[in-house]
């Protein structure tokens, strides 16, 4: 059971210096596969274990197998041809990902991110959130040859995702979240983002996040802009929580998400990623009781504005403590004011 | 013994370098001693600034690993290194007439003693970055005023060419253009913010930015989107009477320029309420000017240069004189003249400095002869070494992994601006730096990069592939191109962009 108000994370976790120069050597044949592997299990679970520290309800592997959000699962996508894959840094794209030729999509082929979830699941016994990139922020590093739209490009690639979806939710995933980076980045094409997310959803049984963000790329944002382009398109995206980036920016779209017709979970964003900065626990709490101005308690779910992938370690596990500790506080208040209903507490995690 | 003769380009051409004048001597010296010579390295350098720290010849000591630094090497790499003890630095381009056998010989015994009697030094050991001559550098910022007064010329005249290249007005409208070309197509898509910021590090006497002010003004009206309207230009420097000038100069586009105060190695201390906002940040001539420390790898393992500032004892003798003091008085004088400044330090010791044209003449004459002594400490380890507050000596790494012997510039300072500037960028902005910089370690392999003494700054090339590296981890492409709008200058223009 789930508390109020729980506390999780986007997806990424703190990469460190030394896991940096690791993974580049592999991305420069400087070490094989299989010892990359190796080192990815160890960080997994050293991540986990310092989620689990700082006291998060709902962990990730913190994403620390990937090079970058997308090319994880470019790379994996039967269809999509790399032309060079040697980086010289490891989080840096791929130049100029390519799809010659329709994707194959029926069924498409796995991508793996099942064996991801399982190693997960075998080391906590704490709720995972599991997430990918959505297809429309996928499309946008790919040179489309194959399709005579762009459109056409990112269903294809939905169904490949949900494919994918279908083997988490079978080895045991209950919540996933589809993470669009891309998407505050051309307002005008939600629509096609939100087509493409009820096609990665459709026929899987899981609780459904949607993170949409202003970029994290090299802890710098990407785009400007307020959430207000989310709607109304957003209202029919079959998901259960959106989680959004409020920390860094501040909670005045809070009242325009509400207004406009939100009514389902929010992933409430309450820890800059893009500063190095810890927020104190009163701070983080602050935050909260601010959105419990616009949102009831059983809508809201606690967590960082994005990935902490970014920040140092003890930076990340500072800032995740100082999460918690807010969390807690806010918890205690509202637990003295009125006994939570049951049910409530599930509502947010929207299972 | 290792002889590493850098200048190659000079043993060729016109007027080759006679290498055996400049070998031949100090060798000599070298064999009269009983100096293991298998332990001792030569390196002869052409030093391209005449007004420099160093003399014609000089001797380095290689500090041995020991202790804490021997444990934490790595047992491969420590396996392949040489032990030196002693680097003999020749300056090529002043050595045929100086009397090099007798300078060598007169320095080993020195070295040997563990003192020298013809040095009057100003500080212990330190990191090059710390050294004093930074303190000089930045006095000369601080009383630009007095010591163009006394010298009766204005500092750009003193850079090469008489003029900042940020000044050229080819350059200026190519980047103005560019931005007009962004600004247009964010407005399209109604991203376009209603402030344009642009700042400017290191506006010198604002004649710079003028330029660019008038030419933004006509070419906005050629536009005609009146971005004019919405620009907000910020001129930043450490020295205010810098800055006045700069707001003097500037004084048609007042309701369009704001001056700051401010560390150019901490921009963000004043304008981190503009992060990920301007759409140009413009630099010009700033980083070489920027305090920093030398690597090198010698033997495979890794040290910092160390420097000890001096005064050549008759030199300060002349000095103590025309100021009515000892030489061993010299020292303290100077440490009050940069504590001071030269107005206060009049008023302080009147007895010494009657006005305070005599102090700023006592500074000039102090810089002139000032000079450095340099050792090689070694690195216990990357990691260890802090180049700047965001950036480890890890980023090192990519530049040293070959194991080549190398020394090169690390521009603490400039790194230090560099990573604390580009938060303040647009997602679409850009960082434009006119400078000096090494575009290729291996150009370290075969000149000298400074430090040398423009007027009464400190000027140092800076090292280029360094700082692209540290970009592009922050995910920026970082691309240099030789400044395209004036033959014949050794300036490089540096531009950092967002990658994705």
């Amino acid at each position: 059971m789930l508390p109020v108000l729980p506390t999780t994370v986007v997806g990424s976790y703190s990469v460190p210096e030394w896991l940096e120069r690791l993974k580049t050597d592999y991305y420069r044949n400087r070490i094989s596969r299989s010892h990359l592997g190796e080192i990815h299990d160890m960080a997994v679970k050293a991540a986990l274990k310092d989620q689990e520290a700082a006291g998060i309800d709902i962990v990730s592997d913190g994403e620390l197998r990937r090079d970058n959000d997308i090319d994880y699962l470019l790379a994996r996508i039967t269809g999509v041809h790399i032309p060079v894959t040697v980086k010289s840094f490891y989080f840096d794209y791929y130049d100029s990902p390519v799809v010659a030729e329709p994707l194959p999509i029926d069924p498409p082929p796995p991508l793996g991110l099942a064996d991801d979830f399982r190693f997960t699941r075998a080391h906590t016994d704490r709720p995972i959130k599991f997430s990918f990139t959505g297809p429309f922020s996928l499309a946008h590093r790919i040179q489309n040859k194959a399709y005579a739209k762009s459109a056409d490009l990112v269903r294809a690639l939905a169904q490949v995702l949900n494919a994918e979806a279908r083997a988490l939710a079978d080895v045991g995933a209950e919540l996933l979240q589809i993470d669009e980076p891309f998407l505050a980045g051309y307002p005008d094409d939600v629509g096609v983002a939100v087509e493409a997310i009820n096609i990665v959803t459709h026929g899987v049984d899981v609780t459904w996040g949607l993170h949409v963000c202003y970029g994290n790329r090299y802890a710098r944002p990407s785009w400007e802009g307020h959430y207000d382009f989310l709607f109304p398109a957003v209202l029919d995206a079959n998901v259960d929580q959106l989680v959004l980036e409020f920390g860094r920016k501040g909670y005045e779209d809070l009242s325009v998400i509400q207004r406009l017709g939100w009514d389902r979970a929010l992933g409430l964003g309450v820890v800059d990623v893009k500063t190095e900065r810890v927020e104190s626990a009163d701070l983080i709490a602050a935050r909260i009781r601010k959105a419990l101005e616009t949102f009831p308690r059983e809508k809201l779910v606690i967590n960082p504005d994005c990935g902490l992938r970014h920040l140092p370690a003890d930076v990340a596990r500072a800032k995740l403590a100082a999460m918690v500790e807010g969390t807690i506080a806010v918890r205690r208040t509202l637990s003295k004011a009125t006994p939570e209903p049951a049910p409530e507490t599930t509502t947010a995690q929207g299972a | 013994m290792l002889v590493d003769f850098r200048p190659t380009g000079k043993l060729r051409g016109s007027k080759p370098v006679d290498a055996t004048a400049s070998l031949g001597p100090v060798l000599d010296a070298l064999a009269e001693d009983s100096l293991d010579l298998s332990r001792v390295r030569v390196v002869c350098d052409w030093v391209q600034y005449r007004n420099n720290f160093r003399d014609v010849v000089d001797i380095r000591p290689i500090v041995a690993a020991h202790g804490h630094e021997s444990e934490v090497m790595p047992v491969a790499l420590s396996a392949v290194m040489t032990s030196d003890e002693l680097e003999v630095a020749i300056d090529v381009r002043r050595s045929g007439d100086a009397p090099l056998k007798q300078l060598t010989g007169d320095l080993i015994r020195a070295h040997a003693a563990g003192a020298n009697p013809s040095r009057i030094y100003l500080e212990p050991w330190v990191a090059t970055r710390s050294s004093v001559i930074w303190d000089f550098n930045a006095l000369y910022w601080k009383a630009l005023d007095l010591w163009e007064q006394v010298t009766g010329q204005q500092y750009e005249k003193t850079l090469p060419g008489g003029e900042s290249d940020a000044r050229n007005r080819d350059a200026v409208r190519e980047i103005i253009t560019n931005l007009f070309m962004l600004w247009d197509s964010l407005a399209e898509r109604n991203a376009l913010p209603d402030e344009l910021y642009v700042v400017e590090l290191g506006p010198g006497n604002g004649a710079q930015a003028k330029t660019w002010l008038d030419e933004f003004t006509a070419l906005d009206r050629a536009h005609g989107k009146e971005y004019y309207r919405r620009l907000h230009y910020l001129m930043c420097d450490y020295s205010p009477h810098v800055l006045e000038l700069a707001r003097a100069a500037v004084a048609d586009h007042a309701q369009h320029v704001s001056a700051f105060v401010l560390d150019a190695t901490q921009p963000r201390t004043a304008l981190g309420f503009l992060g990920y906002k301007v759409f140009l940040v413009y630099i010009s001539n700033v980083y070489d000017n920027l305090p920093t420390d030398e690597v090198a790898q010698i033997g495979g393992r890794t040290y910092t240069v160390q420097s000890r500032a001096y005064l050549p004892s008759c030199a300060a003798a002349d000095i103590a004189q025309s100021v009515s003091a000892r030489p061993e008085q010299v020292p303290g004088l100077i440490g009050k003249l940069l504590r001071l400044q030269p107005a206060l330090l009049a008023e302080a010791m009147p007895a010494h400095f009657p006005s305070v044209e005599m102090a700023v003449e006592f500074w000039r004459r102090c810089w002139a002869a000032l000079r450095l002594e340099e050792r090689y400490q070694p690195l216990a380890g990357l990691d260890l070494y802090q180049i700047a507050p965001t950036v480890s000596g890890e980023s090192l790494r990519p530049l040293l992994e070959s194991g080549a012997a190398i020394r090169m510039h690390v521009n603490n300072g400039a790194v230090a601006s560099f990573t604390d500037t580009i938060p303040l960028l647009h997602p679409y902005g850009r960082l434009i730096c006119h400078d000096l910089f090494v575009t290729d370690v291996h150009a370290y392999r075969t000149g000298f990069r400074g430090p040398g003494k423009y007027d009464g700054s400190v000027v140092n090339w800076l090292n280029g592939p360094l700082l692209a590296h540290i970009g592009r981890r922050r995910g920026f492409d970082v691309d240099f191109q030789r400044f395209a709008h004036r033959t014949g200058t050794n300036i490089v223009t540096m531009t950092a962009q967002v990658r994705d």
